[in-house]
């Protein structure tokens, strides 16, 4: 039987290999080779036609932490981090929670509401909200017709307004998403569990902190990293809704390495790639951070 | 079965959408009428030896411009020419795809002939000088065209571009809401910016609208004021601004008129154009005269308008120029003879060209024997038959040559962000413009 020279495991192994390949190629022509580009580019200045070897080779590196308008950026980035991520996930644990009661009618419904904002493109989304406080928009309509305002507010023409936009609208998007998340996680918590908790007299709140959100934890600190990773790559709502302004107040960093590389005709692709690399490691640094917080292990 | 059914029907899906993506983008149009079919999938080069590919934007000003010089070519020199139109979304469409081809160094997939904006230019050609071929030996009398506008497209002595539009400012002002608030548009023209302020407060007082708008974003406001007292935001080559007297004096001024409802910004573009402009919010627009097609889409207010000078710090009219774009040909352009006897022979002086460019785009040249044909003596009916042409030609030849530098519209946002800072923030002007300036010379590397 041994006419093929080769064992069944071995022909199986091959065959999984051959089913790698492809997607291995693919990821490492489309992602893993332009991550080296951009790194060698970072170290380099100049027109993108002829760029040379920055001197010293870390220009790029040190000239980003005294550029006030990247330093800003990374301000605003982190102040949308702090404020949005939080709210996002404890609405989206407690609307988890709510729709996954067995008693509830039009469960489906419900999930289906929470989740149809992240079937909205990020474009679209932002213009949208972009038109409903725009000056003349429906909210500052809705306002004055409750009388609670007199004359209409230059929402995005504001600074910090504009920024509370930015978090109102990241917070829409993304909320059911996480929501799905925290879903799946607690279809994996036996009923039982909670029954015994009701049997033993435990009330709502004391069910929720001592049994979900343990049980809930991988899957908590999975959306932490995600939406960390998320809200710092944050592109489309500062373009869109806010075009980055007033007078910058509310841009992110992808928005300024956008801009440096091609938003305002300046190209400086060498500057655009270090802040790039300063953004992945500003995510990593997080990540291991949340990893480490989130470890159960003794 | 179910499976199978599906994963049937993903493959098909995938299969579709990538298919899609290896279609062609963007929409040629092409200007000629001869058959269309063959030219239009050329995607960047025209390789005929009748056709070649322009990129553009603005359907409302360029796309006809370029149109009645496709339709003049054809009619007077070479009956088989076809100009194949790539209508671009805006101005930095054109910018991203030569940084794009540059940083490839692959120039192929640029059209023939680009049209660009004259403040970029000299920056592009410095950093990507293997994209551009000189128009130099085509058949233009260089004199012919204003020394401001030539300025720009004219780098080491060689000319790169040929002009299209002529930037000249206007101040339109709605002569109806300004007689309501008991003005003419005499007490607007010659005036100074401190009595234009006292009217701007007295007009939104009694009519609710405000005597100008700009964008706030990426306001022209500071130049434009700059331009028309004959002064500069540089000074060899270096920003000039905290120091500057006449800019602090004008940042002054830009605020004093908000506070007093006089002038308000928008908050982009569009919300300038749509909101303010559209929207009825103004009576009065200053910008390059490249603006009035905008005004122009409001059918309503036809006739109420009427163009005049700038205000100035110490009175007497202003006059300055802004914005403006020329047409450039790229080294990809295959047959660049063709090319700059097209230029040559239309937007060289050719009076058909630009009447009709005139007529059906609103484009103005800065070809002063061209401006000086029948058609621009003619009144503007939306103007209140005031001949608006040949005043803005006429304007044209006042704008003083004031020094320009790459980072133009830099120095603009940070200004703007400068304004805006002092208006909301409550920042002092000199620490706003000081910052605006340290955050410049940063930029530019000093």
């Amino acid at each position: 039987m041994k006419k093929q020279g080769k064992s069944v495991t071995a022909k199986q192994e091959r065959a999984g290999w051959m089913f790698l390949i492809p997607a291995t190629i693919l990821i490492f022509i489309m992602s893993f080779y332009p991550i080296i580009q951009a790194l060698l580019t970072s170290f380099k200045t100049g027109s993108s036609a002829n760029m040379q070897w920055a001197k010293p080779l870390t220009y790029n590196y040190t000239r980003m932490f005294s550029d006030k308008l990247f330093m800003r950026s990374v301000t605003n980035t982190f102040l949308y981090l702090i404020i949005q991520v939080p709210i996002m996930l404890i609405l989206a644990i407690l609307l988890a929670q709510l729709l996954n009661n067995r008693d509830l009618k039009f469960r489906g419904l419900f999930r289906t509401c929470v989740f149809l904002p992240c079937a909205t493109a990020l474009v679209s989304y932002s213009l949208i909200f972009k038109s409903l406080f725009a000056t003349q928009g429906l909210i500052n309509s809705i306002l004055q017709g409750l009388h609670l305002t007199s004359t209409n507010i230059n929402f995005l023409g504001t600074a910090w307004t504009a920024k509370m936009v930015i978090i109102i609208a990241l917070i829409w998007r993304w909320t059911g998403y996480n929501m799905v998340f925290y879903l799946a996680g607690l279809q994996g918590i036996e009923y039982s569990v909670y029954e015994a908790a009701k049997i033993d007299g435990a009330n709502g709140w004391k069910t929720f902190w001592h049994i979900t959100v343990p049980l809930l934890r991988p899957t908590i600190i999975m959306t932490f990293i995600m939406s960390i990773n998320g809200t710092l790559q944050l592109f489309d709502e500062s373009v869109n809704l806010t075009a980055g302004g007033p007078a910058n107040s509310t841009i992110t960093m992808s928005h300024y390495i956008y801009n440096n590389s091609f938003g305002q005709g300046v190209a400086n692709f060498g500057y655009a790639s270090a802040m790039s690399f300063f953004v992945f490691i500003l995510v990593a640094i997080l990540a291991i951070i949340n990893l480490k917080v989130g470890d159960t292990r003794d | 079965m179910k499976k199978k059914l599906l994963s049937v029907l993903l493959i098909g899906t995938m299969a579709v959408a990538s298919l899609a993506g290896c279609g062609g983008s963007g929409s040629s149009t092409p200007a000629g009428t001869t058959d269309t079919s063959e030219a239009a999938t050329a995607a960047g080069a025209g390789d005929g030896q009748h056709s070649l590919t322009v990129s553009a934007w603005d359907a409302n000003f360029n796309i006809p411009a370029l149109q009645a010089a496709a339709d003049d070519y054809k009619a007077n020199v070479d009956p088989d020419f076809e100009l194949i139109i790539n209508e671009v979304s805006g101005s930095s469409d054109i910018e991203t795809a030569i940084t794009t081809a540059g940083s490839a160094g692959d120039y192929s997939q640029l059209s023939d002939i680009v049209l660009f904006q004259d403040h970029y230019i000299q920056k592009y050609v410095a950093d990507y000088p293997d994209a551009w071929t000189p128009v130099e030996g085509a058949d233009i009398d260089w004199s012919d065209f204003g020394e401001e506008k030539l300025s720009y497209s004219t780098i080491d002595g060689k000319h790169y571009g040929v002009p299209v539009d002529n930037g000249t400012c206007i101040f339109a002002y709605r002569t109806d809401i300004l007689e309501e608030a008991g003005y003419t548009l005499a007490d607007v023209t010659d005036c100074t910016w401190e009595k234009w302020i006292s009217i701007g407060e007295d007009v939104y007082n009694k009519t609710g609208k405000y005597l100008l708008s700009m964008d706030g974003d990426g306001n022209d406001l500071p130049y434009i004021m700059l331009q028309a007292e004959g002064a500069s935001q540089w000074k060899d080559g270096q920003p000039y601004i905290a120091e500057n007297e006449t800019m602090v004096k004008c940042v002054n001024i830009i605020l004093e008129a908000i506070q007093k409802n006089a002038l308000y910004l928008a908050n982009s573009w569009s919300d300038y154009t749509d909101q303010t402009l559209q929207g009825d919010m103004v009576a009065g627009v200053m910008n390059g005269n490249w603006i009035i097609p905008t005004i122009k889409q409001v059918a309503d207010n036809s006739g109420k308008w009427e163009i005049t000078n700038i205000p100035t710090i110490n009175g007497g009219g202003g006059y300055a120029s802004n914005g403006g774009s020329s047409l450039y040909i790229t080294s990809n352009c295959a047959n660049a003879d063709l090319a700059k006897d097209f230029l040559a022979k239309t937007f060289g002086g050719s009076t058909a060209t630009y009447d009709k460019a005139l007529t059906d785009g609103g484009v103005i040249t800065c070809c002063i024997s061209a401006g000086q044909s029948e058609i621009y003596k003619q009144g503007v009916e939306y103007f209140n038959n005031q001949p608006i042409y040949t005043d803005i030609v006429e304007m044209g030849t006042h704008v003083p040559v004031v020094e320009q530098n790459d980072y133009h519209y830099d120095c603009r946002r940070l200004v703007a962000a400068a304004i805006i800072n002092a208006a909301q923030g409550g920042a002092s002007v000199e620490d706003a413009l000081k910052d605006a300036e340290e955050q410049l010379r940063f930029q530019m590397g000093l």
